[in-house]
């Protein structure tokens, strides 16, 4: 099934139509959304927001394709989600969807350029573009010396960097955050949020997750999230 | 092959250099455990096999001596029941033609090398001179004795009382039997089932029966098959000489059967004492598949972020996999050459020959210590990358 569109209009990145999503638990069912409908243009800045417990890990997880909903639709790029196979949702992943990430989340085996690398290896094994990582490593402002390096070897500021070139590698449609100045200083924290901002003024779509009203700040548009459903 | 995950996996060895080592040390000590004892069974059967095969196909007729039950009558005594009669060798001789029936007479006897040296005690065998060619085919030195003053002597008893063609032989202890010339050495026979020479003298039937009176009695009777396979021959002489089953006249060898019930027996020994070398590996299989466990428990996080980044599940499998297939591989490759050393060490110190080790039989071994390493290895590992592969990405990104 794929989302209707007028003709020579691109569909929507995201669609979200009376999504539900209910954990069964022995003590009770646990409604985490709650018909939650909204949709997200492609090149937009939206931020998430909510108290804990709202259900803006849930949230996260649809968006990210690692769960599917329990009634309702979710269109990816105008490609319906709830059908797909754990195969069919991997690939989607890896070619629609980039992760950033609170905790950076780099592998500490490879090295920056590696990292950057990793999502083209899955795509391509044969044909990885050398040349697109270090463009890619360049738009994040990275500096060319730290390339050969381990994230640990890295500071916050300069991993979020590497985990935002990694995420942008395979040209996603969506680059999904969640809390991504959360574990950096402010005044990091906000260059990061300015390199986002710069991306999103390129084209990309970003969707930020975050309890944070300065990221909020930064955004063209938040969705409030209580109790499972959208305040309007 | 996923370059960049076989990069991951060789990296996480190299990061848990220790703890792969140390389950690598235990995979090494399997195959060596397996293909040592296996080169050792195999040496085994090889040294046996090149002693006995100079037999050939024979037939070996003795007293039979089960049951205490005897045959030929008088004398008194255990020895006389313990002797072939002349009318028991010519119904053997009957029945196998045209096979060739060889009657032997044996016995222990004194004797000295020269005046004044020592007095030795060695088996004397009493041969037909026109058939002991049959039995005994080849000689090292000298010729068939044909006389009665002459004897053949083995190969042993030549090197160890220093015996030469033409020495003399003094029979029975103060030389009563009078002195024996050697007209040649037999080459070297090792265990056999029907005479065994090399510590012995060969002297003529007549020399024997008119030595010790001991005429139409025989302690054996060899048949050599040259004509039909050697178990119709062990029949038709059991059929013919042991008709009344409560007293049987005689116990029949078949050389060839026996070989293969020996062979078969070293066979069992070697698969039990490979089977022990085996519970070793089995062993370091257990610790490959608990170093695999733990790789994969310190390692949920960073599955979870694969998982979340597009990575399908079989190429998370193939990490793990590719982890316990290294420590297989190399664990056994160095398994395989320490065995060789092993093996050589084993070979020396318990067979006291090393030339059995770079025979087919023993590289055999080698590799199905490596090969079945490498399996346990990556058996051990299948679970582990299995259930890594198998985690809930969201449950794993959430793991701390």
């Amino acid at each position: 099934m794929t989302l209707e569109s007028l003709p020579g209009e691109d569909p929507p990145v995201l669609v979200f139509r009376d999504v539900v999503k209910v954990y069964p638990l022995p003590a009770g069912d646990v409604t985490a959304l709650d018909h939650i409908s909204f949709t997200v243009d492609r090149g937009e800045f939206i931020s998430i927001m909510g108290p804990s417990g709202s259900g803006k890990s849930t949230l996260l997880n649809l968006m990210g394709c690692l769960d599917t909903p329990t009634s309702g639709d979710i269109f990816i790029g105008g490609t319906r989600i709830g059908d797909m196979s754990d195969i069919e949702l991997t690939n989607l992943r890896r070619d629609h969807i980039g992760f950033i990430f609170q905790y950076f989340n780099l592998f500490p085996l490879l090295n920056v350029i590696e990292n950057v690398n990793f999502p083209q290896m899955l795509k391509s094994r044969s044909k990885v573009d050398e040349k697109k990582a270090v463009t890619v490593l360049r738009a994040v402002q990275l500096d060319e010396h730290l390339y050969v390096h381990t994230p640990l070897e890295l500071s916050g500021g300069q991993q979020q960097r590497v985990a935002i070139a990694r995420a942008l590698i395979n040209d996603p449609d969506i680059l999904l955050c969640d809390e991504p100045t959360g574990n950096l200083d402010s005044k990091t924290g906000a260059s990061i949020l300015e390199l986002m901002a710069e991306l999103n003024r390129n084209g990309t779509t970003i969707i930020v997750v975050t309890h944070d009203p300065r990221v909020a700040s930064y955004t063209s548009r938040t969705i409030q999230i209580v109790d499972g459903r959208i305040e309007p | 092959m996923s370059t960049i995950f076989w990069e991951i996996s060789k990296r996480n060895i190299r990061l848990h250099m220790l703890r792969s080592s140390l389950a690598m040390l235990g995979i090494i000590i399997g195959v060596v455990a397996i293909a040592s004892m296996g080169i050792l069974g195999n040496s085994m059967v090889q040294a046996v096999s090149a002693s006995l095969s100079s037999v050939g196909d024979s037939v070996i007729v003795m007293p039979y001596v089960g049951g205490g039950m005897g045959f030929g009558g008088g004398g008194g005594g255990s020895s006389a029941n313990l002797m072939l009669t002349d009318q028991n060798y010519q119904q053997i001789k009957r029945v196998v033609a045209p096979n060739v029936a060889i009657p032997v007479h044996s016995t222990s006897e004194h004797m000295r090398m020269g005046v004044g040296s020592d007095d030795i005690v060695a088996t004397i065998y009493g041969l037909p001179p026109d058939q002991t060619k049959d039995i005994l085919p080849d000689l090292s030195a000298g010729d068939y004795n044909n006389g009665n003053s002459g004897c053949l002597v083995g190969a042993t008893f030549a090197t160890d009382h220093n015996v030469k063609v033409g020495s003399r032989i003094s029979i029975g202890t103060d030389g009563q039997y009078g002195t024996l010339r050697v007209t040649g050495i037999i080459k070297e026979r090792g265990m056999s089932f029907d005479i065994s020479t090399d510590n012995a003298i060969v002297v003529t039937k007549d020399w024997f029966e008119s030595t010790y009176s001991d005429q139409d009695q025989y302690n054996e009777v060899v048949v050599k098959v040259t004509s039909g396979d050697t178990a119709d021959v062990k029949t038709t002489i059991e059929n013919q000489l042991n008709r009344n089953i409560k007293q049987k006249t005689v116990t029949v060898i078949d050389s060839k059967a026996t070989l293969a019930t020996i062979y078969q027996t070293f066979g069992t020994i070697t698969t039990f004492v490979t089977a022990i070398g085996g519970i070793s590996m089995l062993v370091a299989g257990v610790s490959i598949f608990n170093i695999m466990m733990m790789s994969v428990n310190e390692r949920i996080k960073e599955i979870g972020i694969m998982r979340s980044i597009g990575t399908q599940k079989k190429e998370v499998m193939s990490m793990f996999i590719y982890e316990a297939a290294i420590i297989g591989v190399a664990g056994s490759l160095i398994g395989g050459v320490l065995s060789l050393l092993g093996g050589y060490a084993i070979s020396a110190l318990m067979l006291k020959t090393t030339q059995y080790l770079f025979t087919l039989s023993s590289m055999l071994s080698v590799v199905e210590g490596v090969s079945f390493g490498i399996v346990i290895c990556i058996l051990c590992g299948l679970y582990p990358a299995w259930q890594a592969a198998n985690l809930n990405p969201i449950d794993a990104l959430r793991h701390e």
